[in-house]
């Protein structure tokens, strides 16, 4: 993967914690949101070598955490999970976009029920928060929504930019 | 026997999770103090504010735009709604300037300074935490403004939070719905204190200790001074409740903000304790605190 694309990818990522900082002001329905970092971040690595691809996660974790109110290191460690588990579970989804939106919704649960715990491990007390499951499980449904819209774009860019690639060695 | 070694992006994995746990840790310890996170927070603030006002003023029209059409027949329910709440509100003015006149002579005989004389900087929220778990908000005034580290913040209904880091053009503002945040408080119509504190989304929790008197659906409840102004609007009582003997009376407060639909805020530019509470005039003695310190804020 040439520098140039990676710097795209990170450029992506930037502007999905960007957009999810500043979208969502005012509209939250049934006070939830996509996470659009989440989004990204699953998919951009379903075409990335593995480390740039743990690496982006990272970094797109711990812009979140610069940008929010919780102690650094929360987001950037539960993007890094999401990230390897995407990383090992590509495979099963890259031709599937069922799948993939399935993967979508687990990973936003996974991403955000790590919060919650860590959260609560270092005193930010998230639990005291009635609404926790249900703003999990909305946040999930709205990111796999937005999904199956986003995946087969990402999709469609990526075999543009192969077929680029293979015709130039060609 | 050949023992498997873990590949490199594992090992990456494992070092990138043991890195930000530990960041997570140092943050964590050293978060009253300032250290190396402040600084990354004031230089990624720095970078991004800038893009996210743009961003903000780029999306705002066109959120609006789907919010309302998504919204247009609760918003005609609530147009009904908000027309008979207003003549019942008409009423309650008229009734209310004899009382506004009373309380005006006694500040003026005490020397208080009320919320309405101190000075505000009115702030557009332009940013939210990227996860609905995080009760904070950027706002586009920053210490250039005069605003501080601790301020509180207000809207026309009432209490919103306080200013909890503030950069050179913008500032972020941690909500009284944070389950970190605490507010001292007073029940209006029982005159009782005890504190109000934050559970997200849910609607705030009220504890008294040992109160007296019942508190009653629908009872207002105010600041009680300390680190906010006394006298500002944090919610109403949900649920009427009452204390057994010995026991703290629990209960939930709704509060009187829509943290969801927030636009335009008011910093109140005081640094909270004793300088909102202006005492007798020098020469006829030192300033005297007119209250004991309430349970304010925990950290």
């Amino acid at each position: 993967m040439t520098s140039s694309r990676l710097l795209g990818a990170l450029a992506l990522v930037v502007a999905a914690v960007v957009l999810q900082t500043t979208l969502f002001v005012s509209t939250r329905p049934f006070g939830a949101a996509p996470d659009l970092i989440v989004l990204a971040v699953f998919a951009l690595l379903r075409f990335m070598p593995a480390e740039p691809g743990i690496f982006l996660g990272f970094t797109g974790g711990l812009l979140a955490d610069l940008l929010g109110g919780s102690p650094l290191g929360m987001w950037a460690l539960s993007l890094t999970v999401v990230a390897y588990l995407v990383l090992r579970m590509r495979d099963r989804a890259r031709d599937s976009s069922g799948l993939a939106v399935l993967g979508v919704f687990a990973f936003t649960l996974l991403a955000q029920g790590q919060y919650v715990l860590l959260g609560t491990l270092f005193g930010q007390q998230p639990l005291k928060d009635p609404n926790v499951p249900r703003i999990i499980i909305l946040t999930a449904v709205f990111t796999a929504i937005l999904a199956v819209a986003v995946l087969p774009m990402s999709s469609w860019l990526s075999r543009q930019s192969r077929n680029r690639r293979t015709r130039v060695l060609a | 026997m050949l023992r498997s070694r873990p590949d490199r992006t594992t090992v990456l994995f494992i070092t990138l999770v043991v890195f930000s746990f530990m960041l997570t840790t140092y943050d964590v310890q050293t978060a009253q103090v300032g250290s190396i996170g402040s600084a990354l927070r004031s230089s990624a603030e720095f970078v991004f504010s800038p893009v996210q006002k743009a961003a903000s003023a780029i999306t705002r029209p066109v959120v609006g735009f789907v919010d309302g059409v998504a919204n247009l027949a609760s918003l005609r329910d609530e147009n009904d709604q908000l027309r008979s709440q207003l003549a019942l509100v008409e009423q309650e003015l008229a009734d209310s300037e004899s009382l506004q006149a009373e309380l005006e002579a006694l500040r003026s005989l005490n020397n208080i300074v009320g919320p309405a004389e101190i000075d505000t900087v009115t702030a557009r929220i332009f940013a939210v935490a990227p996860s609905g778990f995080d009760n904070v908000r950027g706002i586009d005034r920053g210490s250039s403004d005069g605003i501080g580290v601790g301020m509180p913040v207000v809207d026309e209904s009432g209490l919103i939070g306080r200013v909890d880091v503030v950069f050179a053009d913008s500032a972020r503002v941690r909500l009284i719905s944070d389950p970190t945040v605490r507010v001292g408080v007073r029940v209006l119509r029982t005159n009782e204190t005890g504190w109000v504190s934050g559970r997200g989304t849910a609607p705030l929790a009220l504890e008294m200790f040992e109160p007296e008197l019942a508190v009653a659906e629908g009872d207002k409840v105010v600041t009680e001074g300390g680190r906010f102004p006394a006298g500002l609007i944090v919610g109403t009582v949900r649920e009427g409740a009452r204390s057994e003997a010995g026991f703290a009376l629990r209960t939930t407060v709704d509060p009187i903000v829509v943290f969801s639909q927030l636009d335009f805020v008011k910093v109140l530019i005081e640094t909270g304790q004793d300088e909102f509470i202006e005492a007798v005039p020098e020469e006829e003695g030192p300033p005297v605190q007119l209250q004991e310190t309430p349970p304010g804020e925990s950290p």
